[in-house]
């Protein structure tokens, strides 16, 4: 054909690494690909034994492969998803890659020669693209999870997935008779505080707020954003005494120092409910609910900036005189 | 078009993937190291929307892997190979090939198994029809978490026909069974029609 002499230079320039070995594995061909990316020179390896000049790759593995394509006579694969190199090599995308070495999809491709030798070539395709963008995928994914559970103001919880946990930890609680509370307290006077201050002024009280609660829980505790101004504690293997305990603090630590906003000092309270889970069955966690927020109703009806924790007697109360 | 073979074409096709098979097998045997038998597959033609029903008793309790591998070769020949089976089975034939699980993934052992089976018995078929095959790189299409009905009802949405091949292999301590669906889409239908009408004219 009068095309041979195309085959040379193609190959020489292809975007992809070719290697030939013959049946004892001992090196016949490198591409120019395969040279420049390994700084290894064809003339001096020629003849030696793979694994001599690439002394890293899996030998085990790829004999085994190398075998089956020379028995069999039909091709082998290997994918960057499973095995992300043969050959330890530099890519060309130094910055944008998390990854150092070059991600391969690789094919083992039976060969004979004329006088009807055996050989495998080798072909190494750069994934590293693929790599690349698999990550980004994994990344995004996984901070989409993360905005799916917080609010974006405070970064507390959000309702749903707190509540969520709620359910849980009360199913837990129960199978495993260990106690849990529960903490319902919301920003005294928010409304009065937001027309005085503005909007602004009021989302940075929240923002300070949030962090010096969260400096005082567990990792334990799941501690969610209720509503406007009405944040949720659950306390996992705490009973009431404990509870009120971290509540007092909690009441301390907003109130002994005043917030700044814009060089102004903002002075917070807040006023907090507390129950221990005592009810049964599927409901549990709403009634539960219900409990810190009759108790965190008292609490403000007592004269805000204090913790009060739910009894069974102020309830009959309470619900009457509602 | 046409997807209908004639009797003729159908036992000339038969023919060829009996001796395919056996070629397969031969070659399989002196890899392996172990006698492996083969019982003669019966193949099934099938329209590709009844796949999904016709596998789906026999892998709806077991845990399944269904590979799937495109070749192409000339004359348009073109299709897509999957071969489905049980993963217990998988992990009795990737000890034979010597695969123990800490260098390997699961992933990994699947679609060496199904690549090896699939080229091995393809390669066969392609021979005695002097054609030549080549290869996309097999690609789990479920394991595990399987549905595997509806893995083969995206799947084989692609296809016209649909050519069954029931295969099982029989080796001395093990026996080992496969299906293996080869995927082909109309227009390379008629391109089997025409090599099998050509086959049958030359005897």
């Amino acid at each position: 054909m009068s095309e041979d002499w195309l085959t040379g230079p193609v190959l020489e320039q292809l975007n992809s690494g070719v290697l030939v070995v013959d049946e004892h594995l001992q090196l016949v061909y490198l591409n120019s690909f395969l040279q420049r990316h390994s700084s290894v020179q064809l003339s001096e390896v020629k003849g030696k034994s793979l694994f001599q000049v690439f002394t890293d790759v899996p030998e085990a593995w790829l004999r085994r492969k190398f075998a089956s394509v020379l028995e069999l006579q039909s091709p082998s694969f290997s994918s960057w998803e499973q095995r992300q190199y043969i050959i330890k090599l530099p890519h060309l995308r130094p910055v944008t890659s998390s990854s150092q070495y070059m991600a391969q999809n690789c094919t083992m491709l039976p060969l004979k020669d004329p006088a009807g030798r055996r050989y495998v070539c080798l072909l190494i395709e750069d994934a590293t693209d693929a790599f690349v963008y698999q990550q980004h995928l994994q990344t995004t994914l996984e901070k989409l999870e993360l905005s799916n559970r917080i609010d974006g103001l405070t970064q507390a919880l959000n309702r749903r997935y707190w509540e969520d946990q709620l359910k849980l930890e009360v199913q837990r609680s129960q199978r495993y008779q260990q106690p849990l509370s529960l903490l319902l307290f919301d920003l005294d006077k928010f409304k009065q505080l937001n027309d005085q201050y503005g909007h602004l002024g009021g989302d940075s009280v929240l923002i300070e707020l949030t962090a010096r609660v969260r400096a005082l829980l567990r990792d334990t505790d799941w501690f969610g954003r209720y509503g406007g101004e009405e944040f949720g504690i659950v306390l996992t293997n705490t009973a009431l005494a404990g509870a009120i305990e971290v509540a007092e603090r909690i009441c301390l630590a907003v109130n002994s120092t005043a917030v700044t906003f814009h060089e102004q000092s903002i002075a917070t309270s807040v006023s907090i409910g507390v129950a221990q889970l005592d009810a049964a069955g599927d409901r549990a966690h709403e009634v539960l609910i219900g409990q810190a927020d009759i108790a965190l109703y008292n609490a403000k009806r007592e004269g805000r900036n204090r913790v009060v924790s739910f009894s069974e007697g102020e309830t009959e109360f309470l619900l009457k005189a509602n | 078009m046409s997807t209908v073979f004639s009797e003729e074409q159908r036992d000339c096709l038969q023919e060829l993937i009996n001796v395919a098979m056996g070629l397969a097998s031969d070659k399989l045997a002196r890899f392996l190291n172990t006698f492996v038998h083969l019982q003669v597959p019966a193949i099934e033609l099938v329209s590709s929307a009844q796949i999904p029903a016709q596998f789906e008793a026999r892998y709806s309790n077991t845990e399944a892997a269904l590979v799937s591998q495109g070749f192409l070769g000339n004359d348009g020949l073109r299709g897509e190979a999957i071969v489905l089976y049980q993963l217990d089975n998988a992990h009795r034939i990737a000890a034979l090939l010597g695969y123990d699980t800490d260098s390997a993934s699961e992933l990994e052992m699947l679609t060496d198994i199904s690549s090896i089976l699939t080229t091995t018995f393809l390669n066969g078929l392609a021979d005695q029809i002097d054609n030549s095959l080549s290869y996309s790189a097999p690609r789990v299409l479920s394991s595990r978490q399987t549905n595997v009905s509806q893995a083969l009802q995206e799947t084989a949405f692609h296809w016209e026909l649909a050519l069954k091949v029931d295969i099982s292999y029989q080796l001395i301590d093990h026996s080992f069974n496969c299906d293996m669906l080869l995927l082909i889409p109309g227009e390379a239908v008629s391109n089997i029609q025409h090599i099998l009408d050509r086959i049958l004219e030359e005897y």
